[in-house]
């Protein structure tokens, strides 16, 4: 997935943006909804197009996936700066 | 020291918007109307000192470019007292210069505390009390809602992140309740721990009560792919210690904090930042209301572990009584046990069925205990009556065990086994999905057993006969699709391994 194309649709941005402000946390796509103010069911797609791009790492259970920001000190820095120029390189 | 700087930048923030406020400037625009010509000022300090005055000020008059705060005649030094004097007194102080030019300054007063000052002068006239009146109770309310517009956005700074701390703790309350495997718990929680934590490694210790002793059960390591698990002595060490007096024990690189339930049952111990900042009070809050959550969730895999255990004692027990009248037939084989396990697991049956299967393969002729020996083992055909009594057995095994509530989701594996997929099995003949996944894989792996191993009534068949058999009985003894699964699993190394040594006792 390229991580170019992600950060210009709105969405997906909002929650690489949560992420990247909040690192330390884990949340269903319920609750990531409620903090970018997204739809449930875009956020739940995004939340995996994430995934895919190994920005977010989901943490399945039976019951709900949690969802938190990737480890990847590199990856971090190519986040940071992205979101520091405010478009994609 | 915090509340100081705090201040400072409340300050900034004030006057930041209170420069950049349109109700201000509109208000500004009107009073400057009423008393036309004016210039207006502000001054972002309660306590100004004198020679920062023409700093401070920028005003349109043109006595004001040359005023010195020397010169006793000067607007800049008559100013300066007028500030002194609204300090004071907290109240709009009116003014007027050599020049004959009116003017006032409006102390910015709010909970007792003077922020600063706005400004004006240059005026012909004289401002009646009234406007003036006006320009107070007006801008008295700009910053007073401007003031609310900080306190909430200050609020929100604050309750923000607590309320995405606290949701990320009713997900991981959620992730680490959901199972009651602790082979997949433990690893689950030190990577939850982990991720919270901002921390490169993690890892779980469980007490060994009797040797004082805390064992490794979890150690995840963002930077290094194989981790040693070591132990350590009650005592010894951030997690020993942490164990021993029942609280966190914080370093610069690394926090422990003790699984505490009516007892103390281990520690869990993060290291290392990802940013290499120290571990915090606030890290100390969560990962310790992360420890209160883990523990719970430990303490009832240990006890559903326990359950488990004693309910497969109970079923081996019941096993071994009934081995006793055909000895060899009952007792269970690990192999068997296996092969069942990993068709269940092969065909996507979830953790519950996979278990019930596992029951159901040491339990599934328990109800021959109603069968007579001579029946058991009689070599001949059995006559329609004796066919009649072997059929029953199914349901007397159901009724053996229907009073262990444990037990409950084995029963359709018992009582179906014995139907055929074309129908024409018992005690009910069903056929194809009408009989229970369970039981469509207990016929093939019970046939395949009862084969392969010691019966009173039949000599033993090879394992190849065996497979073969099976394999001409897919479709219309045996379900076609578990067939295939019990090829597939057959044919792995590792179970034809354990088949050979349990029942040939070699490799």
């Amino acid at each position: 997935m390229d991580i170019n194309k992600l950060f210009r649709s709105e969405i997906h941005l909002k929650i690489i943006k949560f992420f990247h402000e909040n690192q330390a946390s884990i949340d269903t796509p319920r609750g990531v909804a409620t903090w970018v103010g997204e739809e449930r069911s875009k956020v739940k797609n995004a939340l995996e197009d994430l995934v895919k791009a190994g920005i977010l790492a989901a943490h399945r259970a039976t019951s709900t996936t949690g969802y938190s920001y990737t480890n990847d000190d590199k990856l971090i820095s190519k986040v940071r700066k992205l979101l520091k120029t405010g478009k994609s390189a | 020291m915090d509340e100081k700087k705090n201040n400072i930048q409340y300050h900034k923030e004030l006057f930041d918007k209170l420069g950049r406020s349109a109700s201000l400037k509109k208000e500004e625009e009107c009073v400057g109307c009423l008393i036309n010509p004016a210039s207006w000022w502000t001054i972002e300090k309660p306590n100004p000192k004198p020679a920062d005055l023409k700093k401070l000020i920028s005003c349109t008059c043109p006595h004001y470019k040359s005023a010195s705060i020397n010169r006793d005649t000067d607007c800049l030094k008559i100013i300066f007292k007028v500030i002194q004097k609204a300090r004071e007194t907290k109240i709009l102080t009116k003014f007027t210069c050599v020049h004959s030019l009116h003017g006032f300054i409006y102390p910015i007063v709010q909970g007792g505390a003077l922020y600063g000052y706005i400004g004006s002068c240059y005026k012909k006239r004289d401002v009646s009390p009234q406007v003036l009146d006006i320009f107070a109770a007006f801008t008295d309310t700009i910053v007073r809602e401007i003031q609310k517009e900080l306190e909430l956005s200050k609020l929100y700074e604050t309750i923000r992140p607590r309320a995405i701390a606290l949701s990320t703790v009713h997900t991981v309350h959620r992730l680490i309740s959901s199972t009651l495997d602790l082979t997949e718990l433990i690893p689950r929680i030190a990577r939850l721990s982990l991720q919270i934590m901002r921390a490169n490694r993690c890892s779980i210790k469980l007490v060994d009560s009797k040797r004082k002793i805390l064992l490794p059960k979890a150690t995840v390591d963002l930077r290094k792919k194989n981790v040693m698990l070591k132990k350590v002595k009650v005592g010894r060490h951030a997690p020993g210690k942490a164990f021993k007096y029942g609280r966190p024990i914080r370093g610069r690189d690394y926090l422990a904090v003790p699984l505490i339930d009516e007892d103390t049952i281990g520690v869990i111990t993060v290291y290392d930042k990802i940013d290499r900042k120290p571990f915090s009070q606030f890290d100390q809050e969560i990962i310790s209301t992360l420890a209160e959550q883990a523990v719970i969730a430990i303490k009832n895999a240990q006890l559903y572990k326990e359950q488990e255990r004693i309910t497969m004692g109970s079923i081996k027990s019941l096993a071994k009584v009934l081995d006793t009248r055909a000895p060899g037939t009952y007792v269970p084989r690990a192999s068997f046990l296996k092969i069942a396990l990993l068709i269940g697991q092969e065909m996507h049956l979830d953790a519950d069925n996979v278990k019930s299967l596992e029951y159901a393969a040491i339990l599934h002729d328990a109800g021959e205990i109603v069968v007579p020996y001579e029946l058991l083992t009689k070599p001949s055909k059995l006559t329609g009556k004796e066919y009649e009594i072997v059929k029953s057995h199914p349901m007397a095994g159901v009724e053996l065990i229907k009073h262990l509530k444990a037990l409950k989701s084995v029963t359709p594996i018992i009582l179906y086994h014995h139907e055929n997929y074309d129908g024409t099995g018992y005690p009910k003949g069903l056929k194809k999905e009408q009989i229970p996944i369970g039981a469509r894989i207990m016929a093939v792996v019970s046939a395949f057993e009862a084969m392969i191993t010691k019966r009173p009534y039949r000599t033993v068949r090879k394992i190849s006969d065996a497979i073969e058999e099976i394999k001409k009985n897919s479709g219309t003894q045996f379900d076609p699709k578990v067939v295939s699964v019990f090829l597939r699993v057959i044919g792995r190394k590792d179970v034809q391994q354990a088949l050979e040594k349990e029942l040939y006792g070699h490799k």
